[in-house]
Order: C-alpha cells, then sequence, then structure tokens
C-alpha cells in the first residue's frame, strides 16, 4: 500500500468572522492548500470536510460551489473535538486504499457564542442541580483528579496557559497574541475551579485544510516540501467504570497514542514536537503523560521544568494551543496538523522548532474520540 | 422531602425512582456476569458485552467523594457558585451532583457524603406537579 503524503497546508487567521460564512472561510483555507501544493481542485478526487456544528450541511459540496464544482465524491463527517482528525484519517485511508491520488481534507467552523454545551432536557435543567456539565466544570473535575493523585497545583495548571500565550505572541495566524504573566492568569475570572478564565480555550471561527497525496503522485510533485503520515490513529472510549457520569479525557487518549505509537513504529521519545488538545489547562497535564511525554504523575514537574517550552526538550502547542491560537471545533484538528507540517518543513517563522524531524498531532471529541497523528519529513 | 401528599413526585432525573409512598431512591443497573454497575438501562453489558442485560438495584446512599470544581461561572439563569461532585457510592455506582452545606474550601477527594433527595429546587411541571431530585452532603459520622 501507498505511503501517504501532505503536499499541501495552510489555514486562515484564527478569530471571529461575523461577515463571513463558515464554507466561505472553509474554501478559503481549502485554496490556501491547493495554493499550496501546486494543485487545482481539478487534480483533487475527493473532500473530507469536518465541522463539528454543520458537517450535516454537506459542508464539502458548499466548499466545492465556492471554489470549482468537479463532481467529485464529498464526505462529511463530524466527531465533536476529533471533526478534524477524523476527515484526516479518512483521506488517509482513501489515498491508501489506493482509490485516490490527491485528495483535500478541510476543516471549517464558526462556533456558538458563549459557553459551549448545554443541551436541552425535559424538566428543571439539570446544571446546578445535579452538577455541572460545563466543559469548563468537565475539565476542572478531570484536572482535580490529577491533583488529588499527585498534588498537582493551581500554579502549574496555570503555567501552561503561560507558556501556551506566549507561543501564540509569535504566531501570525493565532487568534490572541498576548503575554499573559502567571499573576495574571491566577488573577482572571474564575470560572470553574481551578480553571479561570485564561485557562479556558478561545471560542473563535476558523478553517484549514490539507491536501494529501499517494506516494507517486508525490514524487511527480517533487518531495521538497512533502511531509509523511507515519501515523493515522482514530479511537472511541473504551469502557470506565466512572464514564458516563465522569467523562474520561484520559484512557481515549492513551489508546490512540499507543496505537499510534505502534503503526509508526516510534515511541514518544522520537518526538520533536507535539500539538495536543489544551481545550483547558488542565487538560494539557493530564496529555503529557496520556501521550507518554513524562511519566505517571511527572507532567506537574514538566510544566515546571520548562520542557514543553519552544527551546525544551519537547515544545508542546508551540502555535499557542487551543487556549490562545483559539478552538474553532471542526477545524482544530486540521489545524494541529498544519502547525506540525510547518515545522517538519522548517517554516514555522519566529516559533520554528529547531531542526524538528518528527511530530505528533492529538485531539480529543467529548463523547468521546481521540486522534492521534504522528508526522515525519519525507 | 417536602411534597404535596396528593401528588406523586416526578423524577427530576432519569436515575431516579419513586415508591407507591412517594419515596424516591436511585437506581442502577449492575451486570450479572462482570459485576460492572451503570446509571443507565443498557441491551449489553457495556464493560463485558455480556447479551445478559444488566439488572437493576437499589442504591445506598452513602460514598465518597472522587473529584469535583466550585463552579462560578455556568449558562444564563443558573445560580452559582455550587460545588459540582462527581461520588462513587459504596455499591460501585458513580453519580453526578452537587455537594451542599460544605465550605468550598474544605472539599477533598475521599470525603465521605451521602446521598439526600429534594423537590428539585422548587421546580413545577405545567400541571404543578413537583419534581423531586438528588443532591450529597457531608457525612458527620467519617
Amino acid at each position: 500500500m501507498s505511503d501517504v503524503y501532505i503536499v499541501g497546508a495552510d489555514m486562515i487567521a484564527f478569530g471571529r468572522y461575523p461577515d463571513r460564512t463558515y464554507y466561505q472561510l472553509g474554501a478559503e483555507a481549502s485554496l490556501k492548500a491547493l495554493d499550496d501544493a501546486g494543485l487545482s481542485i481539478k487534480d483533487i478526487g475527493a473532500v473530507y470536510a469536518s465541522s463539528c456544528f454543520n458537517a450535516q450541511s454537506m459542508l464539502g459540496q458548499k466548499v466545492l460551489k465556492e471554489i470549482g464544482q468537479t463532481g467529485v465524491p464529498c464526505i462529511n463527517v463530524s466527531n465533536a473535538c476529533a471533526s478534524g482528525a477524523t476527515a484526516v484519517r479518512e483521506a488517509f485511508i482513501g489515498i491508501k486504499s489506493g482509490i485516490y491520488d490527491a485528495v483535500l481534507v478541510v476543516g471549517s467552523e464558526k462556533n456558538p457564542r458563549g459557553m459551549l454545551g448545554g443541551a436541552p432536557h425535559d424538566g428543571p435543567p439539570p446544571e446546578g442541580l445535579f452538577g455541572s456539565e460545563s466543559m469548563p466544570a468537565v475539565f476542572a473535575e478531570a484536572g482535580m483528579v490529577h491533583a488529588a493523585a499527585y498534588g498537582t497545583t493551581i500554579e502549574q495548571f496555570a503555567k501552561v496557559a503561560v507558556k501556551n500565550h506566549q507561543h501564540a505572541t509569535m504566531n501570525p495566524k493565532a487568534a490572541y497574541r498576548k503575554e499573559t504573566p502567571l499573576d495574571e492568569v491566577l488573577a482572571s475570572e474564575m470560572i470553574a475551579w481551578p480553571l479561570t478564565k485564561l485557562m479556558c480555550s478561545a471560542n473563535v471561527d476558523g478553517a484549514a485544510a490539507l491536501v494529501l497525496v499517494s506516494e507517486k503522485k508525490a514524487r511527480e510533485l517533487g518531495m521538497s516540501r512533502a511531509v509523511r503520515i507515519r501515523a493515522s490513529m482514530l479511537t472511541s472510549d473504551p469502557y470506565e467504570p466512572r464514564n458516563p457520569v465522569m467523562f474520561d479525557a484520559n484512557s481515549v487518549t492513551r489508546l490512540a497514542a499507543a496505537k499510534a505509537y505502534e503503526m509508526a513504529g516510534l515511541g514518544p521519545q522520537d518526538l520533536d514536537v507535539v500539538e495536543l488538545h489544551d481545550c483547558f489547562a488542565t487538560a494539557e497535564i493530564l496529555h503529557y503523560e496520556n501521550l507518554g511525554l513524562c511519566g505517571e504523575g511527572e507532567a506537574g514537574r514538566l510544566i515546571d521544568s520548562g520542557d514543553t517550552a519552544l527551546g525544551g526538550r519537547i515544545p508542546v502547542n508551540v502555535s499557542g494551543g487551543l487556549l490562545s491560537k483559539g478552538h474553532p471545533i471542526g477545524a482544530t484538528g486540521v489545524a494541529n496538523i498544519v502547525e506540525i507540517v510547518e515545522h517538519l518543513r522548517g517554516e514555522a517563522g519566529a516559533r520554528q522548532v529547531s531542526g524538528a524531524k518528527i511530530g505528533l498531532s492529538h485531539v480529543l471529541g467529548f463523547g468521546a474520540a481521540a486522534g492521534v497523528h504522528i508526522l515525519e519529513k519525507a | 422531602m417536602t411534597t404535596d401528599s396528593l401528588v406523586m413526585p416526578k423524577p427530576a432525573t432519569g436515575v431516579i425512582r419513586i415508591g407507591a409512598d412517594g419515596r424516591p431512591w436511585i437506581e442502577g443497573f449492575r451486570c450479572g456476569d462482570c459485576g460492572a454497575a451503570f446509571t443507565e438501562q443498557t441491551m449489553a453489558c457495556r464493560r463485558c458485552a455480556s447479551r445478559n442485560a444488566p439488572e437493576a438495584f437499589r442504591a445506598v446512599d452513602t460514598g465518597k467523594l472522587y473529584s469535583w470544581s466550585v463552579v462560578h461561572r455556568s449558562y444564563p439563569g443558573v445560580a452559582v457558585p455550587f460545588v459540582s461532585a462527581i461520588v462513587d457510592l459504596e455499591d460501585g455506582l458513580t453519580l453526578k451532583g452537587t455537594l451542599r452545606g460544605v465550605d468550598a474550601d474544605a472539599v477533598r477527594q475521599g470525603m465521605p457524603v451521602a446521598l439526600v433527595f429534594d423537590d428539585a429546587g422548587g421546580a413545577r411541571d405545567k400541571d404543578g406537579v413537583p419534581y423531586v431530585g438528588f443532591h450529597f452532603i457531608p457525612r458527620g459520622d467519617a
């Protein structure tokens, strides 16, 4: 079976686009990725389109109506915050199977405003009466399990936000590019202990796109900027005794990571750069261990050490992460891969991870799904 | 609990059952093959996939706090702050609820709590029928 290569990768700057539709944002990202690959939409055999809130609206077809209706299959996927990684994985399978030589993946989202979630219920509203269903509270509770087990402190959780906000100052496509010192993170509005507002991801709009090709096509186009997909993995949540009362952010990610490392024939020690799902600062701490970046219970010390900051042993979320680059749900998984591709190509500008050869991207979808991709400079 | 003796309350959430005497309890479901406990009835066991459907049991009302958050901002119209708690009951069932009657600074993993029922914050359906809900309080005997 053919290896699969990324030859086009780009995204629009994340932010708020009140005057544009989600499919216009997706179309712009698609054209940028096609230009990056040196291809036309007429070269593309299929479109894989991801959105959490608009996949059912035929997103892929709407993008093609903006950029050229070639009649190719459009596969529209929705898988919560793992929607983008799911589309990439399906595109990977399409190339791997030999059916297509070149496909377009586009993730696009205009997030609803305000705090996301809060599904309608019969009877009295459950929020406050039966605990909290809000995402900050859910990830606060996941973090408090780590705090109880290992003594992780609010300062350690807050340092994740300090680091990622600092990284975002070097990313022109990040929604928020403002340094936030530790005292500012701790002093911002408390949302759900221990998470302050600056420890919660930024609710923004955005779109990102990738062009995936077969090895044959990559060789035709030239391998100088090509990035090989060493592993593409997607999991659903395995049984956990407290689920679904308590959302389990860990086991679904651990399963995806283990299978991705196996597929790649690599381990966490081989990684040079990581983009992981920092939907909340607590989540990044948990995922350090879930992805094997440190040992069990060592994540608090890992953030203290500075090893996950740019220039450290294993830089994490150099883009600014979901905390400050922003989290347009269905675009996030695609954008995380765009970031890794830029580092492996040596094109990440001021935030470049020096000499990066192998990178990992991870997303976690509530409900649950996890996507892990491991990429290597060809 | 406070309910009109002539009006049978309605469960405010799916895990609550109400006896003929109007007294509520929590119903769990346990797999007879592997022992896993669930808050929902499923067609097969989520853990071991046994096709012997998990069977209903009446949950105990004591447990220990597994995790929590003090929620300061929530959806519009929700009274804050409150303590959102995840509690492991002593019979293996896990519930999420609001922990009341406790200083937020004193909340700790492992603290013993008791399940209590109330009138779900005074909520009524369109016919004026009360809802019965549950919450947790600290248990003083441990």
